[in-house]
């Protein structure tokens, strides 16, 4: 194996030309395993998905396995599901309600917060407390554990900055998702599927890609499923860059109040109070004032949302949904798609259920949206592999004039924070593509192992 | 299911149904969707359950409340008509599939339905240098006697994977 020249890779990124190897190369692989994965802040779960105490969900950092509970006081705890005693998997199903964790091997148990509370012949085998301090352990907690909106956040390294001060200018645009109301959100699912496909096509065509959404999405145009996908109002939309996100939004229609536009993506009248009262004036004026409905978005590294509004009937009635997936790296060629539904927990029954059907028409695996991108992410994948994708650099300058400026200037009278730009670009896809080169380009993170109830 | 036995073997009533998802499969099989479309009765409803991976006699739990499909007549049409536009890129080169479909048990639901069980394995096949795909699932049908023939009326999909190992479900089972 050649060792890849990481600087020129980093370097052709931040010009906007990326060496197509990148979205299969296993060396590249290594370094988003090293550099970014070990450091990042990754979404695990939200906690609607474990309502009640003992309530835990099993996911993964890549290959790290964690277990996901709220434990008998209601606290949310991340630990690695790996025994102390000998590393077996603990946890073995995907999720469930248990007060306690106990290991096949050799039956050491663990109360759902993580601590240690049995261990067999304690005395006869280690001589008590003095060959293995028992009280104290537990599983290992997650290096870093935060929360925003119910949304499970961990990351790898425990000097992470503060999950919100990471969040920035992006949590104004993932609100829309994930806070419609006090309740928040409930999640359900998630879908699991493996695609032969590279992880970053996923998360950068959901940062910004307006430009495939006429073309690979010309067939639900034409049956008629969602109106708005079609190239002169798809370039009407704005493309926003805000912290450690961006996304795609629509231009709504001319003229209307915030409780009209609501009501155009399908709202009913019983949601948009407590949308008015939760939203912030700010937020209210993208929606009303600068006439913006968000769509899709990605928040680095590998978690994205998407919100649209298809006919879900004959009659012609427009419902919303709202999805968030995550796309977990298997390799350089293979990625775990897990895609989530989820909804107000205050919305009216009737409403669950009517976006529930629209996002099975258009997300998850079969989804009539879905379907064709990852149609082109495999392709691009397979090409991506071989020795001529060497020779080439994507140009994903769209947006761009040759010296770098921004061919329109950006949306003077757009509400949201970051900034935004109106028409096709690819400055989405550059933004995460920058957040990208920024982790290669840092060292690994290294950390000491702890000795478990060791010798003195 | 249920706790009645199932129908003998040689019911005309069990033939019949065996034929009837014989028949289906080879319309799936050649892609005639709507030829298939023509098999279901207008109140279809169309379900793949999410399945998930759980202790041996788990307490309930939390649950995802999802499907892989959830379907009423509008959505399984709405899917057809896509397929026979020319941009269903993800079926352009088509899927070569087959749908063996065997075990099949029939039980006397009412005077014209019958509950009907079969286990699929289907094998899906797209290019020239992919691996190809197989799917493994039970089916709880039930099929309604009508003036037409018989029809479907309700598929349950029980697949037995959690994490599914296929690009995407623009094909039928």
């Amino acid at each position: 194996m050649t060792m890849i020249d990481l600087a020129a890779v980093v370097s052709q990124v931040r010009r906007g030309m990326i060496p197509a190897h990148v979205y299969g190369d296993p060396e590249i692989f290594a370094l988003e395993r090293d550099r970014l994965f070990s450091r990042s802040w990754v979404f695990l779960a939200h906690e609607s998905e474990i309502p009640d105490p003992g309530d835990y969900v099993v996911r993964r950092v890549l290959t790290d396995s964690f277990i996901v509970a709220r434990d008998e006081t209601g606290t949310v705890r991340v630990m690695f599901n790996m025994c102390l005693h000998r590393g077996m998997q603990v946890c073995r199903a995907e999720l469930g309600n248990a007060s306690h964790f106990r290991c096949p091997y050799h039956a050491w148990t663990y109360r759902n917060d993580g601590r240690l509370a049995g261990l067999p012949f304690h005395e006869d085998a280690y001589g008590g407390e003095d060959g293995f301090a028992r009280s104290g352990q537990r599983l290992l907690p997650a290096p870093a554990m935060d929360t925003y909106r119910g949304l499970i956040f961990i990351s790898l390294d425990p000097n992470v900055p503060k999950l919100r001060d990471y969040l920035g200018d992006f949590a104004f645009y993932l609100d829309f998702y994930v806070s419609q109301s006090p309740a928040g959100i409930e999640l359900r699912g998630p879908q699991r599927w493996r695609v032969k496909a590279n992880w970053k096509i996923g998360a950068e065509n959901f940062a910004g890609d307006s430009y495939h959404t006429p073309h690979t999405h010309a067939s639900v145009v034409e049956i008629g499923l969602f109106r708005e996908p079609k190239a002169s109002k798809r370039k009407e939309g704005a493309l926003y860059q805000a912290g450690p996100g961006a996304g795609t939004t629509y231009k709504l229609p001319p003229g209307g109040d915030f409780a009209s536009q609501l009501r155009y993506v399908g709202y009913p009248d019983a949601m948009i109070p407590a949308m008015a009262a939760t939203w912030s004036d700010r937020q209210k004026a993208l929606v009303a004032d600068s006439g913006f409905m968000v769509s899709a978005a990605t928040l680095f590294p590998n978690l994205s949302l998407v919100h649209n509004w298809p006919q879900i009937d004959e009659r012609g009635t427009v419902r919303p949904f709202i999805s968030l997936r995550q796309w977990q790296p298997i390799s350089e060629r293979e990625t775990e798609v897990l895609s989530w539904f989820a909804v107000d927990a205050a919305a009216p029954e009737e409403f669950k259920r009517d976006s529930y059907k629209a996002y099975l028409m258009c997300f998850g695996i079969s989804g009539m949206f879905e379907q064709d991108d990852v149609e082109n992410w495999v392709s691009i994948t397979d090409m991506a592999t071989g020795s001529m994708a060497r020779r080439l650099n994507l140009n994903s300058r769209m947006g761009l004039t040759s010296d770098g400026k921004p061919v329109k200037p950006p949306v003077a009278a757009f509400a949201g924070p970051g900034v935004a730009y109106q028409g096709f670009g690819e400055y989405g896809q550059r933004h995460w593509l920058s957040q990208w080169s920024d982790h290669l380009e840092r060292e690994p993170v290294t950390q000491k192992a702890t000795d478990l109830g060791a010798a003195r | 299911m249920t706790t009645q036995k199932p129908l003998p073997y040689d019911d005309p009533a069990h033939l019949a149904a065996h034929q009837f998802l014989v028949e289906e499969a080879a319309l799936l099989d050649t892609a005639d969707y709507p030829g298939w479309l023509d098999l279901l009765t207008e109140d279809i409803r169309y379900l793949m359950p999410v399945r998930v991976t759980t202790a041996r006699g788990a307490p309930a739990g939390p649950q995802p409340g999802m499907g892989h499909f959830d379907e009423d007549m509008y959505a399984l049409r709405k899917r057809v008509q896509r397929l026979a536009t020319d941009h269903a890129w993800t079926e352009d080169p088509p899927s070569r599939t087959r749908h063996f479909v065997t075990n099949v048990r029939t039980f006397r639901a009412g005077p014209d339905e019958l509950e009907v069980e079969s286990a699929l394995l289907l094998f899906r096949s797209r290019g020239d240098t992919r691996e190809a795909d197989l799917i493994s699932a039970g089916r709880a049908d039930l099929i309604r006697e009508t003036q037409e023939g018989l029809r479907l009326a309700r598929r349950e999909i029980t697949v037995d994977e959690a994490v599914l190992r296929t690009q995407n479900l623009a094909i039928f089972l």
